[in-house]
């Protein structure tokens, strides 16, 4: 990937400072930009090697690593960006566990970044898992989707001090059918498990990954099950099994709706080892309270994506909840742009003469 | 004669091409669709060698570039007819209505606008999966499985039957 697509070549350098926060798609979109403006860029990421998601999330066989790294090499070598890796970005409020974050050698402050530079574009992406609310999620073994799969896709970092799931002989259950379940259950079947179940509360064709997708795992051996409802996840010291209940769509009432009716008294169990619900992560920008994101969201900020701190800008998952690596190089690019004007306008005073102007709606998508 | 070439074998769905796209031109030139069982691939132009858009307008305002070889759109010529024969002309659905009310018409001029940068979509791929080639070489990049995924993309979505030259 080559983030510098704007530029043929190194430009002379503006003088102006910024620090990107999270080297994901988002992060390494929007240094490219500000490189190619001549911007001196400083990125941070927690973990050892730039990508986010793409490196530690994806497959390494749909996304080549090497490929990611071709390109934050030419952003290092050949316009000057500097990669602060292994340092995590923390803002005001208590640490909070957050996945990838064991891989952190250094910490630093927000303040201490918006201080030192120009601006700040805060890319961190959705690093907290959610975990679904049935009764028994908090047992040893229920992992969330990325819980899962970063251990096995970091494992060729560092192990130490890593909750690295055993997968090999073991009966997995993973619930969803987003393409992180996709990924998991692939994870698992490549890892041995000695069996990988897909369950999802619809029917394949209504399934966020697509029906194509389903008939593909089943190929590669998983076992789909559709239309049902997880209950409750038992166990006593660890997962033992999951109760699931058939669901069923209902003949349309009076307004053509149909309703999905989880038919509780026919709920069965079904065995588990480890039990992962893949059911969307969250956002995890540092300084949470502070940045007052849902303004951003509306468009109800001074700038289009600067967050209610002055000259600090926010772009992908963080901002728009789990998405996709094109919406998250697309929103890290506008907001470089949006940054640089900011910058610009700001260096000539003219900031005022823009304030009022309004963010239309299109510009928030 | 040079053309944008995707291996639909190494796509992933993305989107970042279209993204590309949509923030250089504003108006995407490259297209996600979804196939009915939920696949995600984008839709180009092939810059081909017999453009049928080409024949279907009357107004000669597609046009291919002498330097290049790249099926131009001139804006200029184009009268914006209600009936858009060139839309419907095209087997790979690219050419584009923005809805615009100015210039309701784009195509992809393989960022012949970006002063000898070349596509913006192709360095920007995480799979490697798209690239600018020489017509004559197609046959050199295109292997069996981007074959069969070709074939694939083409029953889901661009007419089967139509003929592509
Ligand atoms: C399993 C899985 C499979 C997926 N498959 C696909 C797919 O096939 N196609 C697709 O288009 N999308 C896919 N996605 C989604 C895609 O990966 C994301 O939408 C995209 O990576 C988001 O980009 P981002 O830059 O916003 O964030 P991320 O890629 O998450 O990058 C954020 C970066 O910020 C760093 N960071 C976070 N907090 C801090 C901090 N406090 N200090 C320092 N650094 C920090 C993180 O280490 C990370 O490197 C998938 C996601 C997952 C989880
Ligand atoms: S950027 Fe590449 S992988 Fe992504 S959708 Fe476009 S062609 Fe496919």
């Amino acid at each position: 990937m080559d983030f510098t697509f704007l530029c043929s070549g190194k430009p002379e350098p503006n003088g102006r400072k910024v620090a990107i926060i999270g080297a994901g798609p988002s992060g390494l979109s929007a240094t490219g930009y500000l490189a190619c403006a001549g911007y001196k860029v400083e990125v941070y990421d927690k973990l050892p090697k730039p990508g986010g998601l793409m490196v530690f999330g994806i497959p390494g066989h749909r996304i080549s690593p090497e490929n990611i790294a071709r390109g934050a090499e030419k952003l290092e070598k050949e316009f000057g960006v500097e990669f602060k890796l292994r340092t995590k970005i923390c803002g005001s409020e208590p640490m909070h566990e957050e996945t990838g974050d064991d891989m952190a050698y250094t910490y630093k402050s927000l303040g201490g970044r918006v201080e030192d530079n120009d601006a700040v574009l805060i890319c961190t992406g959705t690093w907290k898992s959610r975990r679904m609310e049935v009764p028994g999620h908090e047992l040893p073994g229920v992992y969330s989707g990325l819980e899962f799969l970063f251990p096995v896709r970091a494992a060729s970092y560092e192990i130490a001090n890593m909750d690295v799931p055993e997968i090999k002989g073991k009966k997995v259950v993973v619930i969803g059918a987003g393409f992180t379940a996709v990924d998991v259950v692939h994870a698992a079947l490549t890892e041995g498990a000695s069996r990988v179940s897909l369950v999802y509360r619809r029917s394949r064709e209504e399934a966020p990954c697509g029906s194509m997708e389903f008939n593909m795992l089943e190929k590669q051996g998983a076992v789909c099950m559709e239309h049902s409802a997880p209950l409750e996840i038992v166990g006593t010291d660890r997962v033992e099994g999951v109760r699931f209940a058939p669901c069923v769509m209902s003949e349309p009432d009076e307004a053509g709706k149909c309703r999905l009716t989880v038919q509780k008294e026919e709920s069965f169990v079904m065995e588990a080892d480890i039990v992962v619900t893949a059911v969307g992560e969250m956002g995890t920008p540092p300084f949470a309270h502070d940045l007052g994101l849902d303004n951003v969201r509306k468009g109800d900020v001074k700038w289009l994506q600067m967050t209610s701190l002055d000259s600090v800008f926010v772009a992908g998952d963080v901002l728009m909840g789990p998405s996709k690596i094109g919406k998250a190089v697309y929103s890290g690019l506008k907001a470089a742009k949006s940054l640089d004007e900011w910058l610009t306008l700001k260096d000539q005073g003219r900031l005022d003469e823009f304030q009022d102007e309004v963010i239309r709606r299109e510009d928030l998508r | 004669m040079q053309t944008l070439y995707l291996d639909y074998s190494k796509c992933i769905g993305c989107g970042t091409c279209e993204s590309v796209c949509k923030f250089v031109h504003t108006h995407p030139r490259i297209i996600m669709t979804r196939t009915p069982d939920g696949w995600w691939v984008p839709l180009y132009c092939q810059h081909c060698q017999n453009p049928k858009c080409m024949k279907a307008c009357t107004n000669k305002a597609i046009y291919r570039d002498p330097d290049t070889g790249a099926v131009l759109l001139k804006q200029e010529l184009c009268a914006e007819c209600p009936t858009k024969n060139c839309l419907m002309a095209c087997p790979y659905v690219a050419m584009i209505c923005t809805g615009a009310r100015k210039a309701p018409i784009t195509k992809c001029n393989l960022c012949l606008d970006r002063g000898g940068l070349g596509p913006a979509c192709a360095p920007m791929c995480p799979c490697d999966a798209l690239m600018l080639v020489d017509h004559e070489d197609l046959d050199k990049v295109k292997t069996p499985e981007a074959q069969k995924a070709y074939e694939l993309v083409r029953q889901h979505i661009i007419c089967p039957e139509c003929p592509t030259s």
